[in-house]
């Protein structure tokens, strides 16, 4: 790992000295030969959703935003289908965008239009004009767009897919956006001429109960916030907000609490914001018992709440997940190798109750946010953490570790299970389960070890559909309709 | 603020206006780039290069087939994947050779056809020359995805398939095969191709099964089912059949002409089941088998049809509203079997691709927004809409894509005998659920074991309407305009059912919904 400086500003990481010590004193030796993940021939297919998904996610849950998609019928096709299966039951209004309207040159009209249909829908707060690929080589820019249509206000989201390269990451560009229209920073001029964001806007009660608080940043299951809330109420804090939330009103008081906790590692570009607008930044997550005491106790000290209160509740917190983890202890290899961004936390969670974690690959780049856990994981074993994943790194992986379960892809998990491996498909089983503090603890480890415990099941498939093992597993390269 | 009377037409800088921008809601055909993927990769000797960038791909390979085909992902594709210095400076030639020589190595024995898209389509890579000068030449389909849909799109690509890899080789070229595509010499009298299936066609593999069994049930022997079926080296062997049969009015048409042989619709409905076995029958020379193979059908598979006229369930038929929205097939099929043979009132439809007259998306939410059809056939769109109108007296029955649903047992026909009594028995079953949920029950979650309070709506839920008493709340609902009568039928029906369980009434009348409204 490359020397990292400790950021300026009020970014704090929870346990980012010691990480940053082990990682420089300690350098993990590479067991695997020189090129094994880099064989650039056989990296062909990137692992992610397509990029613009992880905005209408975003998008499409909060009530009253109407999103108009401008782009071209494949893209809509496809990009209204996984909305409407994993976002939002809502109708998608879209003009007709291809050689025609390119040729006419009237993007802007196209866009302009589909608001106007977006904004028919009563009770519509925000229309979301989502330029993607298409759109956005056609040129369509923020001037070209009205500030509101009938009255509602309307924002550019840009998410072309070859200048976004994952899902996650898009999750950002659409929280930023809103942020930006609703939290942005206001600077004020202090007595001694220095030019500073001003973070509340009148010294009233209101405003005082909510610098004590918190908003957490980053998509988690909806027990998580309650188990968080309890925790921070604990120490006189408390949840003001979970960003992304389906209340807009939600990101209007962002920059307004005592600080932010980006739970995930892919919200660069929020953060930033945020920043700028003078919030304090909490980066790591609750996750297990010494990141569950760490975060405690940064989300103190960036509140300034007193500190042997805080010590007290993050010592518990830590007992009760180490006495949850004595009661259900794993054991095996797992390969974590998601899509979602948030595969180191999950990866830290199963390592400290006790499984090992050679390799975790994810689709997001490696930024100043992975740092603190990439060192953590590499100090305990993990010997690969590939950014930016290919699918066929992941199934490399698979022969070079010979894993117990596999959390992965659809296609990476269908390739394990193929060769008899547990697996399970990362996006739609861990997301659906609590994973924050000792609350959330409990619930994830009993379904890795219920994973675990099903092998003989893959194994007995397997052989059903596949025949007898052969000395070499045969590739699953199958017509599958056949 | 923007003044915005004007739109969606407003005039440009220049002065000139443009032609009215068209507009979609939740659209419910894809392009023809996923025409492309989703008839070539169902051929597992061919390995596709789409010029995409990432999300182009995931989508038509993995996130949409994962909930459609129910296949976990489509193997034998992989995306060039552009990136924003492919689209701003480099183009895509580069990455799609790189791609095009990696796969050269892992799939010597595969033939490698590179796809363009929409983005390359947008951006001009057009790779044809280059690629047909690599050694071997690398096939270049131009999907064509910035114009037509994915019904002309498959359409096309099964022609460019025959072209490109079977009329060279067609084994049974006879004296004059310059004279083109009639000129093929019959391999076997009995042999019957289905130009059909590729992914992303609902049902497809209950179809198939059933058209299977309907062309030996004629005398016929299916030989090649292409492509759901075939490998591209199995192409040539398009030319031995003496009949075709091709699944769809929506594609396939055109390459059963140009292979210049008989052909045949699979058919839904007794009626047009039965012509199209007799049919297969003459151009077989079997039609004595056919007919013994439709009396046989009567007395078996389709003898459920006869007892449930016969029975009670046959007197629902004629009250029944229903409407459909699918592929053209099936939505001609649905009409002809539910209106034209069994009598069921039609609500509406709407086929695919549309033909002029038919509603588009905006007009049918707005027409389920209106009023809702006892039965509804169609997508997840029209399931959205049912929704957002709260219509929960509506039975939605999947009978098109978009939408989350497997469709892979073989035992769920539209087509064929088998297909009547299928979608028969579907709704049939869907009345036994009405006819159960109106019957009194003792509520035990309401008697205070499970539950403290009833609420008046749990119990308005069991509430009958009269056809009357809902016509007169539409009635009510007309002055307002469309956009706001969900939310106003919503609040009126409640007001309508809290009065109802009040009073202890199990049936809503029109004299009801007044007193109810006026009160």
């Amino acid at each position: 790992m490359s020397t990292m400086t400790v950021p300026e500003g009020s970014l704090i990481i929870p346990d980012i000295i010691e990480t940053r010590n082990n990682s420089t004193l300690n350098p993990q030796p590479s067991p695997l030969p020189a090129g094994h993940s880099v064989s650039p021939d056989y990296n062909l297919t990137p692992q992610t959703m397509c990029p613009a998904f992880g905005s209408l996610r975003v998008l499409t849950r909060i009530d009253g935003v109407q999103t108009a998609m401008v782009t071209d019928t494949g893209c809509l096709y496809g990009l209204t289908f996984v909305t409407h299966f994993y976002a939002s039951r809502k109708s998608i209004a879209a003009p007709a965008f291809g050689t025609k309207e390119l040729v006419a040159g009237n993007v802007a009209e196209a866009a302009i239009a589909a608001c106007v249909e977006a904004s028919k829908m009563p009770g519509t707060k925000l229309i979301a004009a989502i330029s993607l690929c298409v759109a956005e080589t056609a040129g369509l820019t923020e001037e070209m767009l009205p500030a509101q249509v009938n009255g509602i206000d309307v924002i550019l989201v840009r998410v072309p897919a070859y200048a976004i390269h994952s899902h996650p990451e898009a999750k950002d560009v659409a929280i930023n956006a809103i942020l930006k229209k609703y939290a942005p920073a206001k600077m004020e001029v202090t007595a001694d001429g220095v030019e500073k964001p001003l973070t509340y806007d009148g010294s009233n009660e209101e405003e005082e109960a909510l610098r004590r608080k918190v908003i957490m940043l980053g998509e988690v299951f909806p027990a998580d916030p309650i188990s968080v809330d309890a925790v921070l109420k604990r120490l006189g804090s408390g949840l003001a907000a979970t960003l992304p939330s389906r209340n807009l009103d939600d990101y209007k008081l962002a920059r307004r609490v005592g600080a932010i906790a980006a739970v995930h590692p892919f919200y660069g570009g929020s953060v930033a914001t945020l920043r700028a607008a003078g919030v304090p930044i909490i980066s790591g997550a609750p996750v297990g018992p010494e990141a569950a005491y760490n975060w405690i106790k940064a989300i103190a000290a960036a509140l300034k709440l007193d500190a042997s209160v805080a010590e007290q509740v993050a010592a518990e917190e830590r007992d009760k997940c180490r006495a949850i983890i004595g009661q259900f202890p794993l054991k095996g290899r797992v390969l974590v190798c998601g899509y979602e961004g948030n595969e180191l936390l999950y990866a830290r969670l199963l390592v400290e109750a006790g499984a090992e974690v050679p390799y975790i690959s994810t689709s997001i780049q490696k930024s100043l946010y992975t740092a603190a856990d990439e060192a953590w994981l590499k100090a305990r074993g993990t010997k690969e953490i590939v950014y930016q994943k290919t699918l066929e790194q992941d199934v490399r992986a698979l022969d070079t570790y010979k894993p117990d379960l596999v959390l992965g892809t659809t296609p990476l998990s269908a390739e394990a299970k193929a060769r008899g491996i547990p697996a399970m498909y990362y996006t739609n089983m861990l997301s659906v389960r609590p994973l924050f503090l000792s609350a959330g603890l409990a619930g994830t480890i009993q379904l890795i070890r219920d994973a675990l415990e099903r092998a003989p099941r893959y194994e007995w498939m397997r052989e059903f559909f596949d025949g007898p093992r052969l000395a070499e597993p045969a590739p699953a390269q199958v017509n599958t309709m056949d | 603020m923007t003044d915005l009377n004007d739109l969606p037409n407003p005039v440009p800088a220049g002065g000139k206006k443009h032609a009215p921008i068209e507009l979609i809601r939740d659209l419910e055909s894809t392009s023809g780039y996923w025409a492309a993927v989703w008839t070539m990769c169902t051929m597992p000797d061919v390995h596709l290069i789409c010029d995409a960038p990432i999300g182009c791909f995931n989508l038509v390979a993995t996130a949409v087939p994962d909930y459609t085909d129910a296949i976990p992902h489509i193997h034998n594709i992989t995306p060039s994947v552009m990136r924003e210095q492919e689209v701003t400076m480099l183009g895509t030639a580069g990455a799609v050779r790189k791609a095009v020589e990696a796969l050269r190595r892992l799939h010597p024995d595969k033939t490698i056809i590179v796809v363009s898209t929409a983005e390359s389509e947008m951006i001009s890579s057009d790779h044809r020359d280059w690629l047909s000068k690599m050694d071997p030449p690398v096939p270049f389909f131009w999907s064509q995805s910035l114009e037509g849909d994915e019904w002309e799109g498959r359409d096309r690509a099964l022609v460019w398939l025959w072209r490109n890899f079977g009329i060279e080789n067609a084994r049974l070229k006879i004296e004059k095969p310059q004279d083109g595509l009639s000129q093929f010499s019959i391999l076997n009298s009995q042999f019957v191709n289905v130009i059909g299936p590729t992914y992303g066609c609902f049902n497809s593999p209950s179809d198939l099964h059933e058209v299977k069994r309907l062309i030996e049930g004629a005398g016929g022997k299916v030989n090649l089912v292409y492509p759901i079926e075939a490998t591209l080296k199995d192409t040539p062997r398009l030319a031995e059949s003496a009949v075709n049969v091709v699944m769809y009015r929506e594609f396939g048409e055109a390459l059963a002409k140009e292979l210049g042989k008989p052909y045949l619709f699979a058919p839904i409905g007794i009626r047009e089941t039965t012509e199209f076995i007799q049919k297969l029958g003459d151009l077989l020379g079997t039609r004595e088998q056919a007919e013994a193979f439709i009396a046989h059908e009567k007395k078996t598979t389709l003898a459920p049809l006869w007892d449930l006229w016969r029975g009670p369930q046959g007197d629902w038929f004629a009250t029944t509203e229903f409407a459909v929205v699918a592929g053209r097939t099936y939505t001609e099929g649905l009409v002809r079997l539910l209106a034209d043979e069994l009598g069921m009132k039609l609500q509406f439809a709407s086929g695919r691709p549309r033909q002029p007259g038919e509603m588009n998306n905006i007009q049918i939410r707005e027409a389920l927004h209106k009023k809702q059809p006892a039965f509804m056939f169609g997508s997840l769109n029209e399931k959205i809409y049912l929704t957002e109108a709260q219509a929960k007296a509506t039975h939605f029955i999947p009978a098109a894509f978009p939408g989350a649903v497997v469709r892979r047992s073989l035992g769920t026909p539209f087509m064929g005998y088998s297909g009547v009594v299928y979608i028969v028995q579907e709704m049939v079953n869907r009345y036994y659920d009405l006819v159960f949920n109106f019957l009194p029950f003792d509520n035990v979650a309401a008697a205070g074991q499970l539950r403290e309070v009833t609420n008046p709506l749990t119990a308005a839920s069991r509430l009958v309407w009269s056809e009357a008493a809902r016509a007169q709340l539409d009635r009510q609902l007309e002055g307002i305009p469309w956009i706001s009568r969900i939310s106003a039928s919503r609040e009126l029906r409640a007001q309508v059912e809290v009065y109802a369980v009040k009073h202890n009434l199990r049936e809503v009348t029109p004299e009801v919904v007044e007193r109810a409204l006026a009160g």
